[in-house]
């Protein structure tokens, strides 16, 4: 199978994390960056810092609908096909939000109107932030109880920090804010991140064989299960971009982005580390 | 495959369950043609479907705190410094309906010879099931045809947050529905156009729908109950203000949010009655005619609306309209089938084997149909859950892949005990990440995070539903193909 031509036999574990090591030390800077900067790693959308979301279709320019909404806290139109338009107001009080539900609602009868209110934001966002830590912990727990030894669990665990580290740098790079669906996104990353890492470490510990001959199949099997699933994410990303459907093009860019930087991080980083635990091991 | 195949795999009980399911769920799933439209019994949430949705914040709290003092005495000083209801609802928690900042409580709860031990926004699950049953008959008092009403409550018991979701309502009537709760009063016509309170709605148990009173006279009203305790205060009530005696000069006045929704003198009949005892059952005459009805159904309404105990404010709503919802349906319709056919060719590319891909993406697709079929009793779906979907179909092609090439190795095919080993092993792999992806989810599942629970459900749902029975039903259809 000549997908990827990629050996994972070639180089020493040195070699391997090295890639992975430096991207990870530049995603957690620019985590940190925006931290020292917001006060939030990645920009929150308007599920966590308040406001409301528009998603209408007009042939108005972004010009026009900006002057038609002078009077409200307007912070972005966006754009896309089919004249889709999305636009983001700041958090306003609730005669304003009234006044503002009815002039769309006038003007634009099929607009979706999605309004959160900036303490259920805050809400929200502590929720989110438990759910995303307390997932964390019960994937390292399973992770421990199945393989019972501290490098190889370790190794798989870490792997899944990474995974989301790099994908929420990159999120902030591509401009995808931090909402409910594309945290819940961050949350299938642990899932799929996990599923290839397992796979690896399984094969190499607990089967019979060359170290070379187990990486390479695990290598073999671990790469289409990565490849199938960003296939159908990648087909969900064609069909939500040209569709204009904002969550599910949302979850599936974070989706896409987790799943390249996945293939990395098992075959480089995680990969290296096994190698690098059977050797020391006197294994083969 | 040949018939007799056909029928060796359905001898395994683990293929024979899949199938079961899969026709159970197509029947729960009860695709159709119904005048001329394609529909099934999918119930969809909001985003695939028209309507409008509400998240309220409860103005309340629960706490909890210490004192020496006797519990009683002591919330019997609160009571005198706090202008809200205060329920003691454990051995030393309160809920207060009322907003207080923390800070305020602390001084008032010291002062009163206690202390403020915890502190979280929000009502007693009791008092949020209360608010939902309220909400509920209200809204199907009023006809919405499709209307969910869920509190969300965290891990430690306390609902901040309730959820309306009112299908085909727009976001003001929706507001207008269940967003502007008032508190409901009875007053009486003391002297001129003074007034003095009687009862609050919380004494008014039960309301009646429009009904004839006495039956078959042509005039609307609508009956309502007080509690004993109330009927006690209407009687007090009456006695004092002089309407038992002379009820034509007090008027009964109905306040809802400070604007009288209703004015009438005590029935003859009634005054003569509560001169002697407390009446539970009340009745509100409208008039006659279709405005007697219109009257008293709103007058229904404001009852209702009374009963409300604690006050509530819009946290957050959002509003789809139908030609937005019906093209996210279709796009998510093709955005599956699109996700299924690049599955399906990669797959086709990595094995070659119809006999091999075949059965994988049907058992992938059957796994699909049977969380739906389970979703049509249990949960809505909403772009949330069919991302959810997506996701399960995601892993399961996964997990799929790993059992095939750990079967096949070494391109082989394996002696019956051989393979059972690897299965086994596959299984195990599975079974690992299986678990961690369920305890991924599980915090979701059981937080309120209104929209991705429903994420979480379909998530943890699909993964047990692809370990317990489609994979194992795989591995023995793959076997069977195998043993040639």
């Amino acid at each position: 199978m000549g997908l990827i031509g990629y050996d994972v036999n070639k180089y020493t574990p040195r070699q391997m994390v090295m890639i992975p090591m430096v991207i990870l030390i530049l995603s957690l800077a620019i985590l940190g960056y925006n931290m020292a900067t917001t006060g939030m790693p990645v920009r929150p959308g308007i599920d966590f810092s308040g406001g409301t979301a528009v998603t209408l279709f007009t042939t108005d320019t972004p010009g026009q609908l900006e002057q038609k909404f002078q009077g409200y806290p307007l912070l972005s139109v966006g754009e896309g096909v089919n004249n889709g338009k999305y636009l983001k107001f700041g958090p306003m009080d609730d005669a304003s939000l009234q006044a503002l539900a009815l002039l769309i609602g006038a003007e634009y009868p099929d607009a979706k109107i999605d309004q959160i209110g900036a303490s259920f934001g805050k809400t929200l966002q502590e929720q989110a932030l438990i759910a995303l830590i307390i997932s964390f912990i019960g994937m390292a727990i399973v992770v421990f109880l199945a393989f019972r030894t501290l490098v190889p669990a370790v190794a798989v665990i870490f792997c899944a920090f990474t995974d989301i580290a790099m994908t929420a740098a990159g999120m902030s790079l591509v401009g995808i804010d931090l909402s409910l669906p594309t945290v819940a996104a961050l949350l299938m990353l642990i899932g799929y991140s996990v599923d290839s890492d397992i796979l690896l470490t399984m094969r190499v510990l607990k089967r019979q064989g060359k170290l070379e001959e187990k990486l390479s199949g695990a290598f073999q099997t671990g790469i289409i299960m990565t490849t199938t699933t960003l296939a159908a994410v990648a087909a969900m990303w064609v069909v939500a971009f040209a569709g204009q459907i904002t969550v599910i093009w949302e979850i599936a860019t974070v989706l896409l982005i987790g799943l390249v930087l996945d293939m990395m991080n098992t075959w480089l980083t995680n990969a290296g580390i096994i190698k690098w635990y059977v050797l020391k091991r006197g294994g083969k | 495959m040949s018939d007799s195949k056909l029928v060796a795999c359905l001898k395994h009980w683990q293929v024979a369950l899949m199938v079961l399911l899969l026709v159970a769920s197509a029947i729960a799933i009860g695709p159709r043609f119904e005048d001329g439209k394609f529909t099934t019994n999918l119930q969809y949430g909001l985003d695939l479907q028209e309507g409008t949705w509400l998240q309220m914040e409860f103005k309340a709290e629960v706490v909890g705190f210490e004192t020496d003092r006797a519990v009683e005495d002591f919330v019997a000083d609160l009571q005198k410094q706090l202008d809200a209801e205060i329920y003691l609802i454990d051995e030393n928690k309160l809920e207060i309906r009322g907003y207080y900042p923390e800070e305020t409580l602390r001084t008032i709860f010291s002062a009163a010879g206690g202390r403020l031990t915890t502190y979280e926004q929000g009502v007693s699950r009791e008092t949020a099931d209360d608010v939902k049953r309220i909400l509920e008959n209200k809204l199907n008092a009023l006809g919405t045809k499709d209307a969910r009403v869920n509190p969300l409550t965290g891990l430690s018991g306390v609902s901040h947050y309730i959820r309306v979701e009112l299908a085909g309502v727009s976001l003001s009537q929706a507001k207008e529905i269940v967003g502007t709760q008032g508190k409901f009063e009875i007053r009486i016509h003391t002297t001129g156009n003074q007034t003095e309170h009687v009862l609050y709605g919380d004494t008014i148990t039960t309301v009646g729908v429009p009904s004839h009173e006495p039956p078959g006279s042509p005039v609307w009203g609508v009956s309502f109950t007080l509690s004993e305790e109330g009927a006690r205060k209407f009687q007090q009530g009456a006695i004092a203000t002089g309407a038992v005696s002379n009820p034509d000069a007090h008027y009964l006045d109905m306040v809802l949010d400070g604007n009288v929704v209703y004015s009438a003198p005590l029935s003859a009949d009634l005054a003569a009655k509560l001169a002697i005892e407390p009446i539970r059952q009340l009745y509100a005459s409208t008039g006659t005619g279709a405005a007697g009805l219109e009257a008293a159904k709103n007058h229904e309404i404001h009852l209702r609306a009374g009963a409300l105990p604690v006050d509530v404010t819009v946290a957050g709503s959002g509003y789809v309209p139908a030609a937005l919802s019906d093209y996210f349906r279709m796009m998510c319709v093709v955005a599956f089938i699109a996700a299924a056919i690049a599955v399906g060719v990669v797959i086709f590319y990595r094995y070659r084997e119809p006999s091999i891909v075949l059965p994988m993406i049907g058992s992938n697709l059957t796994e699909i149909v049977i969380l739906l079929g389970i979703a049509t009793l249990i949960q809505q779906l909403d772009l949330a859950a069919i991302a959810a979907l997506i996701a399960v179909m995601g892993t399961g092609i996964d997990q799929l892949v790993i059992i095939t090439d750990e079967i096949l190795h070494e391109g082989k095919v394996p002696s019956p005990t051989l393979y059972k080993k690897r299965l086994a092993r596959a299984l195990g792999i599975i079974l690992v990440s299986a678990f961690t992806v369920i305890f991924a989810m599980i915090p979701l599942a059981l937080m309120d995070l209104s929209s991705l629970r429903g994420f979480a459900l379909i998530t943890i749902i699909g993964v047990v539903i692809g370990v317990a029975i489609t994979r194992p039903a795989y591995g023995e259809i793959i076997k069977e193909i195998l043993s040639k």
